[in-house]
């Protein structure tokens, strides 16, 4: 009865955008997030596409797409480091599907659910991601829980001021 | 079974894009023969092809930001920022001026250098052609502090070319596409580069460590290192030339893996966190380039003239002083010196006689002190005419001891004792 009551809901709240828009913000999170370390030297502390992929996940909260996007951006983000492709991927794919599992639960409109979200999403990613470098690959990566703290707000941050302007790009019937 | 998938599709999804990811991992890890798992350097194709695809998306609109970003700044520079050009054209002018008599000072120790290395059968390589590029994009992540230039191997790059500064080295062409290479800098952990301790002459490798500084690892420890001491390439790596500047030792710490060895940690001479453009070295050769043969032209065409002029001054300033009276003329006794003469228009003013004169007063030694008189006599003496001068062969005309002629760095022949 539970599922059924969920599906109803994420049925009425399903948030759909122009094909145009699944393209362009996933490229702009990736571009800026290429190019902006180097403008802010050192001080980019936010992880864009995971923002992105939390937004479209709560929003269609479809879990089968949460996964998708959080793969292809994690991937993408892969192969422009000199690092294994996957870490990243897998990463994101559980973000993308943890995000939309808890989009069909709970209300996802309020900004402070919404910073929360955000905030617990990085750290986990942050933590899966070092649990299959040490772990999965055995390697030892150069690691500052301080900095993925850091990178946590900030995606809280952005997330705050940028789902609001992404909100405005739904199809409203 | 069907409502199986049905129910679980999510679930299953999830697991498969999984699993598929992590098989993809594994197969990009190796184990080493010391038993440490590693990163294969080299990227098997298809995990090639998935960078191929990633970089044709996120680089061309880099490309437009970048140069939208220097279209913005050329504006500012040619409009607004124009003023003290003119000023600072004629000091660059100066500064090229005064480095073309510099680089020809230098010219004839180079060319000794280089027969001596071909005497030892020894080639060094020389930068014989650079390709300029603009640093356009990074990873991304602050784990891989790889960027993107943007100029790929249409343009001419390779992998394993040494990337430069006009201040120093920055790192290796790590992987190359189309129209964009990606760079490993000096500072990242995966990187590596033989370089030498100027002074020392302590060779090591350099890499980066966790928090971004390179630093030079597995050196025995040595008290001689300093901080402050300039760090070159050593050559050996096969990428980048030998003794191009590094940085400069900033601190030494102990290796915290291996007693008595340490970690030089160096500040890098290029700004590795605000790089713009950048200099690629697209080949080596054991003779200069058409450009710096060039070079080598424009200074020796112009040392000729300077070097006429140097003499020139030299021989006036000889001459000149030949006119003056001396202070002291070794022909003549010590109470007919010049210092002495009374029709000398400009004499020299002498102390006071002291009230009560002792021992420290000039020409007062006191008798009683054992040696004294010995030790005060040689200073009474008047210097011997070899000392300074020379007297030529004619008995007129005095010349400078040859000592003083010589020119630093001329090799003179030494005398030898009956």
């Amino acid at each position: 009865m539970s599922v059924l009551s969920a599906n109803s809901r994420r049925d009425l709240e399903i948030r759909r955008y122009p094909l145009l828009v699944y393209v362009l913000v996933p490229l702009a999170a990736l571009v800026l997030q290429a190019w902006l370390p180097r403008v802010l030297r050192g001080y980019a502390w936010f992880d864009l596409p995971l923002v992105v992929t939390v937004y479209f996940a709560l929003g269609r909260r479809s879990p089968i797409q949460g996964t998708l996007m959080g793969a292809a951006m994690g991937l993408f983000e892969d192969a422009l480091t000199h690092h294994a492709i996957g870490v990243n991927g897998i990463t994101k794919t559980v973000v993308g599907f943890l995000a939309a599992s808890v989009g069909i639960r709970i209300d996802v409109e309020n900004h402070t659910i919404r910073l929360v979200l955000n905030f617990l999403l990085s750290l986990l990613s942050s933590a899966i991601y070092v649990f299959i470098y040490r772990i999965l690959l055995g390697l030892n990566p150069e690691w500052s829980w301080l900095t993925e703290l850091f990178k946590a707000v900030g995606n809280s941050l952005i997330a705050v001021a940028l789902f609001p302007v992404l909100d405005r790009l739904q199809i409203r019937d | 079974m069907e409502s199986f998938f049905i129910r679980y599709r999510n679930l299953l999804v999830l697991l498969a894009i999984l699993v598929a990811q992590i098989v993809g991992l594994a197969v990009q890890v190796r184990r080493t023969s010391s038993g440490h798992n590693t990163l294969d350097p080299q990227d098997v194709p298809s995990v090639r092809l998935i960078r191929l695809w990633a970089d044709a998306v996120v680089t061309p609109p880099e490309r437009l930001i970048h140069s939208s970003k220097l279209g913005m700044a050329s504006l500012w520079q040619n409009y607004i920022d124009l003023r003290h050009v003119r000023e600072q054209n004629q000091e660059l002018q100066q500064t090229i001026d005064r480095l073309r008599l510099e680089q020809a000072a230098l010219l004839e120790d180079a060319r000794q250098g280089q027969r001596l290395q071909a005497l030892m059968d020894f080639q060094q390589k020389y930068i014989y052609k650079t390709l300029a590029a603009q640093a356009i994009g990074s990873s991304g992540s602050d784990q891989s502090r790889v960027f993107y230039l943007d100029k790929g191997s249409a343009d001419g790059l390779d992998r394993d070319m040494a990337v430069i500064t006009a201040d120093g080295i920055v790192g290796k062409v790590r992987d190359v596409f189309p129209h964009s290479a990606q760079v490993l800098p000096i500072n990242d952990p995966t990187s590596g580069a033989g370089v030498i301790l100027e002074t020392t002459r302590i060779r090591g490798i350099l890499r980066g460590n966790a928090a971004g500084q390179p630093q030079i690892v597995g050196i025995l420890a040595d008290q001689r290192i300093q901080k402050g001491e300039k760090v070159l390439t050593a050559g050996g790596d096969l990428i980048f030339p030998r003794g191009l500047p590094v940085g400069v030792v900033e601190k030494v710490a102990p290796d915290p893996e291996r007693d008595s060895f340490i970690d030089v940690i160096v500040q890098p001479a290029a700004h590795l966190d605000r790089l713009d453009e950048v200099l690629v070295i697209t080949s080596t050769q054991p003779r200069f380039s058409p450009e710096e043969q060039q070079d080598l032209a424009a200074s020796e065409a112009l040392k000729g003239p300077e070097a006429e002029a140097i003499k020139e001054q030299k021989k006036a300033s000889e001459i000149m002083a030949e006119r003056l009276p001396g202070l002291t003329d070794p022909n003549l006794p010590p109470d007919q010196q010049p210092l002495r003469d009374s029709s000398n228009p400009n004499p020299v003013a002498h102390p006071p006689q002291a009230l009560h004169p002792d021992r420290f007063t000039p020409g007062m030694a006191p008798e009683t002190a054992p040696g004294a008189s010995a030790l005060a006599k040689p200073e009474a003496k008047p210097k011997a005419p070899q000392d300074k001068e020379t007297s030529a062969p004619d008995g007129g005309e005095r010349k400078p001891a040859p000592k003083a002629q010589a020119k630093p760095g001329q090799q003179t022949k030494p005398e030898r004792n009956p």
